[in-house]
């Protein structure tokens, strides 16, 4: 459906995207993740028209989006921020404006309109401008705007700002619903990676406008370790004897008194709590704990730049 | 330009006035005291002979102003307030171009403008006792044909405003510039036919106004000086969105 082939962009000679190449299948949810300034949004700009690129191509359904706007009609867009809606209008006047702006109106689209503003908790607002809505409900309608004519392809530009976690997890449920029931395919840039983490088939990682990985959840977390493990205060002296007992695929970081290391299974930490009690070493803190997606992302990042 | 995206802009325009219904009357009340209040203190001093004429030109003068300050500023208003209210990118995703969705706009206003002007025309004519004697339709029919080169004027502007954001200097003095070019004789081919508009409301004073025959020449020269600053409009707009889709300033404000 959407291909990108080594696409790059720079701006004043600093590169913002570079050779950065993926696809997007029928019904699948793709998440773009990065840090602030990785070329998430330069990305999703890309594909809208928003911004030139210097070279490579984007094709939808295999056709070069530079010659024809013909496909705006197929995707849908939530920009980042709340630049998305006509605030002096409701939410469905504003999902009727723009689907018409595409090319579609009549008793389909409000039939679908309806159905949408409904599941997405929007018909108690139904009679209010946009501006008088909550931010959660500004991204509720920025969203039904964006699906309200059933485009094949949804680009979701950090969709959970400013949403709380039932806002959250009602949004997870419809983008699900909409890609099993509609064949939807979302590409979806976020900084919560818990909420990407539930719904994403597959991830891609950015880093500095390079394509650092591109996968499934399950690939990712394969290549990030698992755990982590703090002890502080220790000496030099214990921070050395304890590297020596480490084995397997682990990564140690030191800060002063502060021995951090990562790891992949909790039985390699078992030689260390071994050590710590025979040597009657008993650190103020000592924590093992389960790394979020988030760290663990941030690790694989830091390690790449390394 | 498509009639889905004409009516769409119907439609959006409607309910925005009828949104802000407030905000629609207190400007045509706004417009009616500022002509009532130029029309008083100019007829003080017009006392000669043909003092009556020059209070009709006054009143006609007024009306072309009225429409030529909303023909060109649908566009330029469009491309600032959407870039601050916050949804422009949405418009450079429509299908066919955002220049055709603003053209299209800009003829929703442009007709929306029209059906105010006659609900101000008559007020303006009751409230001075001054009754014009025009056919409003061969009125309305000139300001059409007259009308894409003030568009293209704002297509002009709004493409500056893609790039730089802040044009409301230029912006303001091309809107006082429009006093002089509804004021200006463009009729028979003279260098003044070359400005934008002024060959449309040279032909509305003499055809509307002042009776004279249609000439076809005039409707010619008008629809060509249309033609040309539509063209220019469109050019300069599409060299100002290359600029700005090249250094990522769509949107940003």
């Amino acid at each position: 459906m959407l291909e990108l082939q080594g696409v790059s962009k720079a701006y004043a000679g600093s590169p913002a995207l570079q050779d950065v190449s993926f696809s997007i299948e029928p019904g699948e949810i793709v998440a773009l993740l990065g840090a602030n300034g990785s070329g998430k949004t330069t990305t999703v700009q890309s594909i809208c028209r928003l911004i030139e690129w210097d070279s490579g191509d984007i094709l939808f359904n295999q056709n070069p989006t530079r010659s024809s706007t013909d496909y705006f009609r197929h995707i849908g867009a939530v920009l980042g921020g709340c630049r998305n809606t006509n605030w002096r209008l409701t939410a469905s006047a504003n999902a009727r404006y723009f689907a018409q702006v595409r090319g579609f109106k009549g008793s389909d689209v409000l039939a679908n309109i309806t159905r949408l503003q409904t599941q997405l908790g929007l018909d108690e607002h139904a009679q209010k401008e946009v501006m008088k809505l909550s931010t959660g409900n500004k991204q509720k309608a920025a969203l039904l705007s964006a699906l309200g004519y059933s485009p094949e392809l949804v680009l979701l530009d950090e969709p959970t700002l400013g949403l709380d976690f039932t806002t959250v997890n009602e949004l997870q449920t419809i983008i699900k619903s909409q890609a099993s029931e509609q064949h939807q395919s979302f590409l979806i840039t976020s900084h919560d990676l818990s909420f990407i983490e539930n719904i994403c088939t597959r991830v891609l990682v950015l880093d500095h406008g390079r394509l650092l990985f591109a996968g499934d959840i399950a690939e990712l977390k394969a290549q990030m370790f698992s755990h982590e493990l703090k002890l502080a205060p220790l000496t030099p002296a214990q921070m050395e004897s304890i590297h020596s007992l480490w084995e397997g695929r682990f990564q140690i970081r030191a800060d002063e008194q502060c021995l951090s290391i990562q790891f992949d299974t909790p039985a390699q930490c078992l030689p260390t709590m071994t050590y710590l009690h025979e040597q009657q070493i008993a650190p103020e803190h000592c924590t093992i704990n389960a790394l979020s997606v988030e760290q663990a992302y941030q690790h694989l990042v830091a390690e790449e730049r390394a | 330009m498509k009639l889905h995206l004409i009516t769409n802009e119907l439609r959006l325009a409607w309910l925005e006035m009828r949104q802000y219904w407030f905000e629609t009357v207190s400007a045509m009340i706004f417009i009616l005291v500022m002509f009532i209040a130029l029309f008083y203190g100019i007829k003080g001093f017009v006392l000669e002979d043909d003092g009556a004429q020059s209070l009709d030109g006054l009143v006609f003068g007024f009306l072309l102003w009225t429409f030529a300050s909303g023909a060109y500023g649908s566009i330029t208003k469009s491309v600032v307030e959407d870039t601050q209210r916050g949804y422009i990118e949405h418009l450079f995703l429509c299908p066919e171009g955002v220049v055709r969705l603003l053209l299209c706009r800009a003829l929703a206003d442009v007709l929306f403008s029209l059906a105010i002007l006659t609900v101000v025309t008559y007020l303006v004519m009751w409230l001075t006792n001054t009754w014009l004697g025009i056919n409003l339709l061969q009125f309305y029919a000139v300001l059409l044909l007259a009308a894409p080169s003030l568009v293209g004027l704002g297509l002009i502007i709004a493409g500056f405003a893609l790039v730089f954001k802040k044009v409301e200097t230029i912006g303001a003095f091309l809107s006082i510039g429009l006093m002089g070019l509804v004021a200006l004789d463009g009729l028979p081919l003279n260098p003044l036919t070359f400005l934008p508009f002024v060959p449309g409301a040279s032909l509305a004073r003499d055809w509307v106004l002042n009776g004279q025959p249609l000439d076809y020449l005039s409707l010619l020269i008008v629809a060509l000086n249309s033609a040309v600053y539509l063209a220019i409009g469109m050019k300069v707009f599409a060299v100002g969105e290359k600029a700005a889709k090249q250094r990522n300033l769509i949107g940003q404000y």
